[in-house]
């Protein structure tokens, strides 16, 4: 009677569970489980996207994609310049405005917020609004200050452009780090500033001593925030460059999609797709691995 | 405060803003030229439009099919978020509680596609909407979001509950409440603020979303969001800043009135998400 009651309640309580997770694990399995597992299988075969066959050829994709495609090669290089370049200017950045928002001055509010507009813009409309500052307004300052910077062709060189995208999603995504960084900021102690000033500490000897490794939490989220979200960069090109001139802005993700898309490619671009996540999934595993060491308590 | 330092904080502030005014000049560009001809724009771009005009404002309205448009994002929105919430609150929060292996294993395997970008399975995501007749549907399209937004929302919500006190719901269950009054009366109260910040983080992704509507809608002219609207209607007019500008103002709008409206909580749930998650 009572092991029988108990399994009675034990089964109710796993119906209970099961009702409460079973629409969630339904989903992301629907959604991200199936798609993802799919992706994986076509990415060893040759298939078209349409038709029901599609042939194994074994490793034959992951092959070609290092060794006859230029595109994606050209795709890797300019994924990881701009993750770079964008990762470094983007946190720095970022940093310094905290630390001046946070030294006490009027306004902190906002500036905060005032900073974070571009956040809530759409990405391409960000593209489109930037080419219009870099072809149309560039030339009208041109016209009146004769500056020479406003005469280059920010968008139609192809080393200048690389170094346009990086600029603009500097400029779209830099109030949400300041954001992050304030807010780190903000939980180190001011007893320890105090003190550290009485004992002469000057204020860039106590932000590199006191703040920076304070805020290593920050730092570490920010890190693996812009460097996961660079290297999946898609939209702002989409609509700034188009990838180009050439393929010189074509970013990984973009790649994929004119694989897919424009070639009809489907299992070679399922390829890219996979070689995508392992890059983003080394990149992580590395990132965790360096910042754990290097948190501290306050 | 010392002369000296109070000198340092008014060159900081005057510096600060400076620096803001050059940073949001391009929005400010967008907003004059809106109001520009097209010849004023190619012959002077940088000043106040001489003759103040809504006709761009109103021709794109109309190319736009504005209200649709508008129309269509905000379903996709509040079907989208809906049901992240009721998934991810009733997922995240029995996860929580039950501290079985099986348990354990089903949140990671919720949050695991937190690591996976989502153009690495973009291309299969489309044949699994076609298989199920989705594609090409606003609807469809607010439930694929349920399956992308809900790993980062289980994580947000499972941690989320892990402070709530057990008490409450053991003496609801003896007060003969069942499980259903049990979570919508008494949890999901408890997981307000939770809510605030994954609503805000969800509203704020899906609106601007381009890719996904791109991918299941992008051939369809009747079912189109704002983004993708826009990113047709900028191909299609090329060079004609005018309507461009118009069209950005247009999108830009919405987003901005709701942000300075709800800019605390917003930035507080922005911030929340990311330090947590």
């Amino acid at each position: 009677m009572q092991a029988n009651s108990q399994k009675q309640k034990a089964r109710k309580t796993a119906l209970e569970f099961a009702g409460y997770v079973a629409p969630a694990v339904f989903f992301i399995t629907l959604f991200v489980g199936i798609p993802f597992v799919m992706c994986i299988y076509y990415s060893f075969r040759k298939w078209n996207g349409i038709g029901k066959t599609s042939e194994f050829i074994g490793l034959e994709n992951y092959i070609r994609l290092f060794i006859n495609d230029p595109a994606f090669v050209s795709a890797l290089k300019y994924t990881f310049i701009y993750a770079i370049g964008t990762v470094l200017i983007v946190n720095v950045l970022a940093i310094f405005f905290a630390a001046l928002l946070e030294s006490k001055i009027k306004g902190r509010g906002f500036f905060r917020a005032a900073f974070y507009i571009p956040n809530i813009i759409s990405l391409v409309i960000i593209g489109f609004i930037w080419k219009f500052i870099c072809t149309r307004v560039f030339e009208a300052l041109m016209s009146i200050t004769g500056w020479g910077i406003f005469g280059l062709s920010w968008l139609g060189d192809s080393q200048l452009a690389v170094f346009s995208t990086i600029i603009v999603s500097v400029w779209q995504s830099l109030g949400f780090y300041i954001l992050i960084y304030v807010a780190g900021m903000q939980g180190v102690p001011t007893e320890l500033n105090e003190s550290a000033d009485l004992d002469g500490a000057g204020a860039v000897r106590r932000f590199f001593s006191i703040t920076i490794p304070l805020i290593m939490p920050s730092i570490s989220f920010c890190m693996f925030h812009s460097v996961a979200n660079s290297l999946k960069m898609f939209e702002l090109i989409f609509s700034l460059t188009g990838g180009g001139p050439g393929t010189s802005t074509t970013s990984i993700a973009l790649d994929i999609y004119n694989t897919a898309f424009n070639n009809s490619r489907y299992g070679y671009g399922s390829a890219k797709s996979v070689i995508l996540f392992i890059i983003v999934l080394v990149i992580s595993v590395i990132q965790v691995n360096f910042f754990k060491g290097k948190e501290v308590e306050a | 405060m010392s002369k000296k330092s109070k000198a340092l904080h008014g060159v900081i502030q005057l510096f600060l803003i400076l620096f803001l005014l050059l940073y949001l000049s391009p929005l400010f560009l967008v907003g004059i030229n809106a109001f520009k001809s097209y010849q004023e724009i190619m012959t002077d771009v940088m000043s106040l439009p001489s003759a103040f005009t809504c006709d761009n404002i109103k021709n794109v309205f109309h190319d736009m099919k504005y209200p649709a448009t508008f129309l269509n994002t905000l379903i996709a929105t509040v079907i989208g978020t809906l049901g992240i919430i009721v998934i991810a609150s009733m997922g995240g929060y029995k996860m929580a509680r039950v501290k079985t292996r099986y348990s354990r294993f089903c949140f990671l395997f919720c949050i695991a596609p937190m690591m996976i970008p989502f153009q690495s399975f973009m291309l299969t995501l489309v044949n699994v909407a076609t298989t199920l007749h989705i594609n090409g549907k606003i609807w469809g399209l607010a439930i694929i979001y349920w399956g992308l937004g809900a790993p980062m929302s289980i994580f947000l919500y499972q941690g989320f509950a892990k402070g709530i006190p057990l008490e409450l719901e053991e003496s609801a269950l003896i007060d003969g409440c069942n499980q259903f009054q049990l979570f919508t009366r008494i949890i999901f109260p408890m997981l307000k603020s939770c809510t605030a910040t994954v609503t805000i983080i969800n509203v704020m992704w899906i609106w601007n979303d381009f890719l996904l509507p791109l991918l299941m809608l992008g051939g369809r002219k009747s079912s189109k969001t704002l983004q993708l609207a826009a990113y047709s209607f900028m191909g299609q007019y090329k060079m004609e800043w005018q309507n461009i500008m118009s069209a950005a103002i247009l999108i830009i709008i919405p987003a901005l009135i709701l942000y300075l409206i709800f800019q605390k909580s917003i930035i507080k749930g922005v911030v929340a998400g990311a330090v947590k998650g």
